[in-house]
């Protein structure tokens, strides 16, 4: 059944120690952790030009200024306006297709050499697709993200569903329960959910990454400023936008896992 | 008590595989059957295919050859008219002991209310009052199993079918649940096909005992228990019953 990948089990640990029941000590050493490294990156700073590496100091001064215009709130609101509808349709594509193909042997022997041959493809070599489709907008942006999404939530989704015990299928057809969609609905895609969460968990971690990539041909947001602050050489812009896509993921992470966790409160 | 029962009717059966080494005959010209409210207990040893018999009778896995009928009606996929139960339980672990036992009710034309009275009245019967909302994970191997027993009895099915059903959990707990059973199937008159590796459990536990052989895995013997229950393994007959229904298993070691 639900076996914990490597990964699931870093996740856990990390949230969990950062944010579960704070153990003291953890959270001393984390602290040093981050003091250390600010002190290190001031040092640093002092023997560089500010356009190759500016102070903390100077890069929360921007990061304040950039908030307090409502330069920031403005990046945001239009980096969520594709980040959002990108992640949900991948998500949701990605989900129904490794839940579909790893059911249907039919659909997977079919779709296997498709699968292969698109799978490699990274998400920023479809920009030329993304623009001839879609136009340089939010919808543009979105099918870079989406395509991201897709594949995180297809595997986890397929492997999910290959993993699940045919013993369980056995039972629910001894009560009655008959036809692909009433077993999937019934007893695949809840034993799968554990995969598939994580899978969900994954990709919008990436959606955030994505978030960057998907605007370089123009699309307004935070990877938008990002990569005009970098051709300025605002560093310190550069780098509290980085900020934002940090704090925003872990945002977003943290709330997804409080879902996750109350989803699989019987594992 | 009758000797050849026609509520259940397992005729001609016969499994082949193809092995490594060629052809294997897992089960060969294996026919018994069942009387309604009957307590039938399958046994023989290890790799007589008594597994395989099962999933066939259960409508899991096909016969090369032969035919198993319910009520005169062949089997040839998984009905509710049969409650099956295995040794790992197998229980959902996403729903609650409530949420599995109501599984099955779940696409019956059962009325909500009654379903939840029905669940309940089960739940009591297999004496886990009380864990109606804990998860599988919060249980030990004997209530997973009592869960299973009710979820299978939920649909109201006319054969309990059990592949050696306490073979997972401690010996005290599988005497326990042996006389539970029992009580089980007084209280609902089903009828009861189980299969079990052990002889005790068998002779304790069947009005009659088919025995089975290996290679190829087919009907050896079937012994009528002809004793009253509570059946205690210390008395003579008792032991009288183990030691031929053992003899049968050991004899066929010994060819």
């Amino acid at each position: 059944m639900a076996t914990k990948t490597d990964v699931d089990e870093a996740f856990d640990g990390y949230v969990e120690g950062s944010l579960g029941a704070i153990d003291p000590r953890r959270a001393v050493l984390g602290t040093a952790g981050i003091a250390g490294f600010l002190a290190l990156w001031w040092a640093v700073s002092l023997t560089q030009p500010a356009f190759v590496l500016p102070s903390p100091a100077a890069v929360g001064e921007t990061f304040y200024a950039e908030a307090a215009s409502g330069e920031m709130a403005t990046a945001i609101g239009q980096s969520v306006r594709h980040w959002i509808p990108g992640a949900a349709i991948g998500t949701g594509l990605g989900v129904a297709a490794g839940v579909g193909l790893a059911w249907s042997s039919l659909a997977d022997d079919v779709s296997a050499p498709i699968v292969r041959t698109l799978r490699p493809v990274p998400p920023l070599a479809l920009i030329g697709f993304a623009i001839a489709w879609f136009g340089i907008n939010h919808a543009g942006a979105a099918f870079i993200i989406a395509v991201g999404a897709f594949w995180i939530n297809f595997y986890a989704a397929y492997g999910g569903v290959e993993g699940v015990s045919e013993d369980l299928l056995d039972v629910a057809r001894s009560l009655g329960i008959e036809g692909d969609f009433e077993l999937l609905r019934s007893v695949v895609v809840p034993a799968a959910s554990p995969e598939i969460l994580t899978g969900i968990r994954t990709g919008i971690g990436r959606c955030w990454m994505l978030v960057v990539a998907s605007e370089i041909f123009g699309v307004p947001g935070i990877g938008r400023r990002i990569l005009r602050a970098s051709n300025n050489l605002q560093v310190d812009v550069v780098i509290a936008y980085i900020l934002v896509l940090s704090l925003l993921f872990l945002l977003v992470d943290v709330s997804f896992r409080a879902v996750q966790r109350r989803l699989l409160a019987w594992r | 008590m009758t000797a050849h029962g026609t509520h259940v009717r397992v005729a001609d059966i016969a499994k082949h595989y193809e092995g490594t080494e060629g052809p294997i005959r897992a089960l060969e010209d294996v026919s018994f059957g069942v009387s309604e409210g009957e307590f039938v207990c399958l046994v023989g040893p290890s790799g007589c295919g008594k597994t395989t018999l099962f999933r066939i009778i259960a409508g899991l896995e096909s016969a090369t050859a032969g035919d198993v009928f319910l009520n005169d009606e062949r089997v040839d996929s998984p009905t509710p008219d049969m409650g099956v139960v295995f040794q790992e339980y197998h229980l959902f672990p996403w729903r609650t002991v409530r949420g599995n036992v109501a599984f099955g009710l779940e696409k019956s034309d059962v009325a909500g209310e009654k379903r939840g009275e029905r669940v309940d009245r089960l739940i009591e019967l297999v004496g886990l009052e009380g864990f109606g909302d804990s998860y599988p994970k919060e249980l030990s191997g004997g209530m997973k199993q009592r869960v299973a027993i009710a979820r299978a009895l939920a649909v109201d099915p006319d054969l309990l079918l059990m592949d050696e059903p306490f073979g997972a959990v401690d010996a005290q707990t599988r005497e326990m649940l042996q006389t539970e059973l029992l009580d089980i199937w007084r209280e609902t008159k089903k009828t009861v096909l189980f299969v079990t590796h052990d002889v005790e459990e068998a002779v304790k536990l069947a009005d009659r005992i088919v025995v089975m052989a290996k290679e190829p895995g087919r009907v050896r013997e079937v012994v009528d228990v002809d004793m009253s229950r509570p059946r205690v393994r210390s008395d003579a007959e008792f032991g009288r019953y183990y030691e031929r229904v053992l003899g049968l298993i050991r004899g066929e070691r010994a060819v």
